[in-house]
């Protein structure tokens, strides 16, 4: 279950999920049946003839675990930059729970993203605030009280086993403890939506694959994870529905990696 | 305010302390000239309202003068509207008020004027006016008294209180001119210094764009630090300006205020407080400018 908390300022309630909204916005009711996700026609290039993306079509419930995957260059941090607003698309539209993403203007952006986590394989930390302050960040910019701040990161920091930690200067961290923090940070908001940008990239396999298993005690709280990766050892852990970004377009695979030869036979 | 800004922008100043302290001396080298011609141009117009609320004309007399001719003179005069006293002050007084004022110079000079004879100093007859006395009546009156074979000349204190006039008019033009150097050298100043700072927290300012942080929670803190560096430029100006005030202020009373007849004083506090707070402004106004090319994520 998702730690629920007496505060209003978080968006989980008895209903389910409650987007932050800009103050004046009001949360339409029906949002929470839609999709969390909905790719439309989705096209986007950085070059000339050369787009990343062409006409894709993509449809992520909430609640999912998604892989996603393809060769380097596919497109799998574009898609990622696309969804918290960093990119825009140039053609089609990306619903989050049922808004155009490319339709928000730049002051609504930021609220966007209080409902996204997002984990980087550089971790973007500030190393030279402390473990609780690179955490606690992300409740601070919400205006929540201190008291109520402490406790939530005191959470997060526990759930990503790092509890006792929060003193430690970020840069002292090994790599898969700072990969921790941001794990932290990306989920003590309680987003909608966690968003991971090849997170193990600089891990070894073994840290690789306690990142993953707290993406999915993270997704088992109801969270939707968006996991882009392009190790192969890793989408083999669990049956889990994949996404492969191929010629820009997104081929859906439900049940698990396609061998490479199931890859082959895919219609493009 | 918010306390996460706050402390975001007392941590970035204690972590870039070295960076801060030498943007804050390179500013009040500017904010003391500014403070420095406020401070003459305060004194200056001290000095010109003391001179125009002065209601005094001084008409000397022709040497030899018959006392009868001036006591009719000044007969006359008591008589004439607007005039609340009139006082003759022979050569002999007035060589001898002289002499007591100048009685502590040391310098040669001085002495030399000490020396000067008596006849040097005319007679006069000290006429005193009511405060409001009007321009006309004033030009009436010493066109009159021009008149009168026994008066030599008439000194209205006029002349005076317009070169006064004219000075402090230039000195508001310099403490203008001195005014947009300090601007020019804040937003130069604190808008490169904000620009560095930037620069070393691109990462911070990265991780609050993605964690969803809103302009003003971005900018908060470097306006803060540049708006701290502003105040604190200024603050420091007038702690300089006010130890070398302190520093002058014996020799300065002692040679300047018997001459002009007032006592040098200091900015007044309203001034202080106007020049800190300027201070502060700009220092936002130019964080601002140099928060332009704020990192976008």
């Amino acid at each position: 279950m998702r730690a629920k908390s007496g505060e209003s300022a978080l968006q989980s309630d008895e209903r389910g999920f409650r987007p932050l909204l800009r103050k004046g916005h009001r949360f339409a009711r029906d949002a929470a049946d839609r999709p969390i996700l909905m790719f439309e026609e989705v096209y986007k290039s950085y070059r000339a003839g050369a787009p990343v993306l062409r006409g894709m079509d993509l449809v992520i419930e909430r609640g999912e675990f998604v892989y996603i995957t393809g060769a380097s260059g596919a497109g799998k941090s574009t898609l990622l930059r696309l969804l918290y607003r960093a990119e825009t698309v140039d053609e089609g539209r990306i619903l989050f729970m049922g808004r155009d993403i490319a339709r928000l203007t730049d002051t609504s952006v930021p609220f966007l993203r209080r409902n996204i986590g997002t984990v980087f394989q550089q971790f973007k930390l500030v190393e030279t605030w402390s473990v609780y302050e690179n955490v606690a960040i992300a409740l601070e910019v919400l205006g929540l009280p201190q008291r109520l701040i402490r406790s939530r990161v005191g959470e997060a920091l526990e759930r990503v086993g790092l509890a006792g930690r929060g003193e430690c200067l970020a840069r002292v961290l090994s790599g898969g403890e700072q990969q921790r923090v941001a794990i932290a940070r990306a989920i003590v908001g309680e987003p909608a939506l966690l968003l991971a940008d090849e997170p193990t990239g600089n891990l070894d396999p073994q840290l690789a694959l306690d990142i993953l298993g707290l993406f999915e005690e993270i997704n088992e709280s109801g969270t939707t994870v968006l996991f882009a990766t392009h190790d192969r050892s890793l989408l083999d852990v669990r049956t889990r529905r994949v996404i492969v970004l191929d010629e820009g377009k997104a081929l859906d695979v439900p049940l698990g990696p396609p061998s490479e030869g199931e890859l082959l036979e895919l219609p493009h | 305010m918010n306390t996460a800004i706050t402390r975001r922008a007392t941590r970035g100043m204690r972590r870039e302390w070295r960076l801060h302290v030498l943007a804050i001396f390179s500013l009040s080298v500017s904010f003391v000239c500014l403070a420095m011609a406020l401070l003459v141009v305060t004194n200056i117009h001290a000095l010109s309202e003391r001179w125009q609320t002065t209601s005094q004309l001084t008409a000397y007399l022709k040497e030899g003068a018959p006392t009868d001719q001036v006591t009719e003179l000044r007969e006359a005069l008591k008589k004439v509207a607007g005039v609340t006293s009139v006082e003759y002050v022979s050569s002999t007084e007035a060589h001898a008020e002289f002499s007591s004022k100048e009685a502590k110079a040391q310098d040669d000079a001085r002495n030399e004027l000490l020396a000067l004879p008596v006849e040097a100093f005319p007679a006069s007859l000290e006429i005193r006016l009511d405060a409001d006395i009007t321009r006309e009546s004033l030009t009436g009156l010493v066109r009159q008294l021009g008149q009168f074979p026994v008066v030599l000349e008439v000194e209205t204190y006029e002349r005076w209180t317009e070169r006064l006039a004219a000075l402090v008019s230039k000195g508001v033009l310099a403490s203008g001119f001195f005014s947009v150097i300090v601007l020019l050298s804040v937003l130069a100043i604190v808008g490169s210094t904000i620009r560095l700072v930037l620069h070393r927290r691109k990462n911070e300012v990265e991780v609050l764009r993605l964690i969803g942080a809103t302009d003003s929670f971005v900018k908060g803190p470097f306006l803060l630090e540049g708006g701290a560096q502003g105040a604190f430029s200024a603050a420091l100006a007038i702690v300089i300006v006010g130890a070398i005030y302190l520093l002058a202020r014996t020799r300065l009373h002692e040679t300047i205020a018997p001459f002009f007849g007032i006592d040098i004083a200091f900015l007044p506090w309203p001034a202080v407080i106007l020049i800190v707070v300027f201070g502060g402004i700009m220092g936002t106004v130019a964080a601002n400018l140099g928060l332009r090319k704020l990192v976008t994520v």
